[in-house]
Order: structure tokens, then sequence, then C-alpha cells
């Protein structure tokens, strides 16, 4: 039911169990999670991760897991829980696995299946002010940052992602 | 792949997108305060989103109750492993229009069952919160007892751990 994604160098698939491991390290870093929400806990790391993962079967799209060669880089996903007012595109890279343009590959697949499936009328990313890596990320899939800050997060840029493919 | 159970009353079912309000007025409300904490809105639907993927996570997970022949979801009842439960859990919720019926014990005695046979646990605990005395009482019917030496990780320490009869002793 959750659909693979392939692209030159990934794979976007469901996530599974054995990438939770993974996945709780990345949000035990606090430098590497500050501006999504970290550090985390094991208990709240699983929550995040589950929440993500069930997102696929109560909207029918969600987070993948980005993978290379069998290991895990990531998360990226299509995200709309009800406190957002607009379908988003999120991301989240692995420390190891950034500056090879690797969530550059993987947001454009994701944007891609998100564009073709859910046709949304607006698709944003909201990023943290302070949250470069990720800003730098927006503009170069040619999102275009809005006038005002997103309303359920004060912290938060609004990046409209351009309509066209 | 979520299979479905019976029972004389029952069909247990997977949880689905329907659900969702059923599940949102239980634990935004007052009724939820044992059951994790009352949450808001967003904080539900995050908890929803949780219920559900805890089946392909961990291949069990918690059912829709329903009356055979009607669709409409009275609770949830099964399967409970998060990260940072001591041990698997059988756990019940159920909506305040279907307490006092017998349901919340004859869905538990069938996941109880699924437990010990398809999953074969050799042991299953409900952790409750000692002023809940609704959901005491369904332990006790279901024969399970305190087990004052069973540790727990939640952070209130006055969580008790209701052990149930091992699969010799369960009906």
């Amino acid at each position: 039911m959750i659909p693979t994604l392939t692209t030159d160098r990934l794979t976007l698939r469901a996530p599974r169990l054995e990438d939770f491991d993974a996945y709780a390290a990345f949000y035990a870093d606090p430098d590497a999670t500050r501006f999504i929400g970290g550090p985390r806990d094991t208990r709240a790391a699983w929550r995040s991760f589950a929440a993500d993962t069930g997102h696929w079967h109560l909207k029918g799209f969600g987070w993948w897991i980005v993978a290379a060669a069998g290991r895990v880089l990531g998360s990226i996903g299509l995200h709309h829980p009800p406190s957002q007012p607009d379908l988003e595109l999120g991301w989240l890279l692995f420390p190891a696995a950034q500056g090879q343009g690797y969530a550059t590959e993987a947001a454009s697949a994701a944007r891609a299946w998100g564009r073709a499936e859910l046709r949304p009328a607006r698709l944003v990313s909201y990023i943290d002010a302070g949250n470069a890596a990720s800003i730098r990320l927006a503009e170069r899939l040619g999102a275009v940052r809005e006038a005002a800050r997103a309303a359920h997060d004060p912290d938060c840029f609004v990046y409209r992602h351009p309509g066209a493919p | 792949m979520i299979p479905t159970l019976t029972t004389k009353r029952l069909t247990l079912r997977g949880p689905a997108p329907r659900d969702w309000p059923g599940y949102c007025a239980f634990i935004t409300s007052d009724r939820a305060r044992y059951a994790g904490g009352v949450s808001t809105t967003p904080q539900a639907w995050r908890a929803f989103c949780i219920v559900l993927a805890h089946w392909p996570l961990r291949g069990f997970g918690m059912w829709a109750v329903t009356r055979t022949g009607d669709d409409t979801c009275l609770g949830f009842v099964g399967h409970w492993f998060p990260e940072g439960w001591a041990e698997r859990e059988v756990g019940w919720i159920l909506w305040p229009e279907a307490e006092g019926r017998g349901i919340g014990r004859e869905a538990a005695l069938a996941a109880r069952r699924q437990a010990y046979g398809v999953l074969g646990w050799d042991t299953a605990v409900s952790y409750i919160h000692p002023a809940n005395r609704r959901s005491r009482a369904l332990a006790e019917r279901l024969g399970a007892g305190i087990d004052t030496g069973a540790r727990h990780n939640f952070d209130s320490p006055d969580v008790l751990v209701y052990r149930h009869p091992g699969p010799e002793g369960a009906a």
C-alpha cells in the first residue's frame, strides 16, 4: 500500500521496525535535531516514527524511509496533520548523509509523487527560520518564502513549492 | 493483513480512518485521563496515527471493537507494545456508550486468546492507573491480579501492573 519510489541513487520505501534504531539515534542528537523538535528520547522518537508511519494508513500518504545500498539516510514525507493549514513536504536527513545531494534527490521524487497523486492546490514546507541547511534545500527545490510565518508555528517560515512539476 | 476476530456478539477488525471521530471524542475528553491523559485534537490525531502504525511495525496491535453486523467502532481493544513499555500489554479503551455491557471483557478475552495462541505470548500484562476503578474491575474479571514484583517504565510510579493468567490458566 505504501509505494516505493526509486531515484538514481536512492530508494524511498515504507518505514520498518528495523529502521527505528537509526531514527532514534538521530533524534537523540541535539545539534542535528534542534530545528525539528529534538532532541527526543527513545520513547518520544518512537511516537514520532510511528505517527509518521501511521499517517499513510490514515491519509493515504505519509513519510518514506530514504535508503541507499541498504543504509538508512533519513526520512521524507508528505504530511498534513489537522494543525497545519497546508499539505507539507518535510524532510530529515541524518548528518552522515548530508552534503551529497541526497535530500534534493529524495525531495524531488517525493514532491513529484505528491503532485501526481494528491494534486494539492498548495504544497509548502514549514522551516524553522534558523535552519539554514533546510532553507537552502527549499530554495534549490524552487520553493519561495511567503511573507507570513507559519500560523501554527511562528518560528517557521512558509516555503511554497512551485505549482508546475 | 490484520486478522479479524469474532466472538459471540462482537467483531474485532483492524482500526481504520473512519474510527477517528469516536477516538478523537474519547481521547480529548476527561475519560482519557487514565489512558495516557487528555489530549488536544492535534495530539489525538498523532496518537491515532500511532494506533494505525502499531500493526505494520509490530505485527500486532489494537482492534476496533464492533457489534457484529454494525461496523460502528465502540472502542479499541488489543495488544500494545510501543517503545518504552516493559512488557507487551493487553489493553482496552471503550467509548462511554459501550460501557457496562460486558463488551470490554468479551473483546479482551478474544484478544488474550489471540496473544497466547497465534502470537505465542507466554504472559501478558495490563497497565492501569490505580484510580481507574472501571478498568481495574475489568482486569479482575479477566482473572488478572496485581503483580507487585513487575517493573514498568512509566514516569508515574503508581501505575499498577496487572498480570493475566498464563496460557494454561486463561479462558
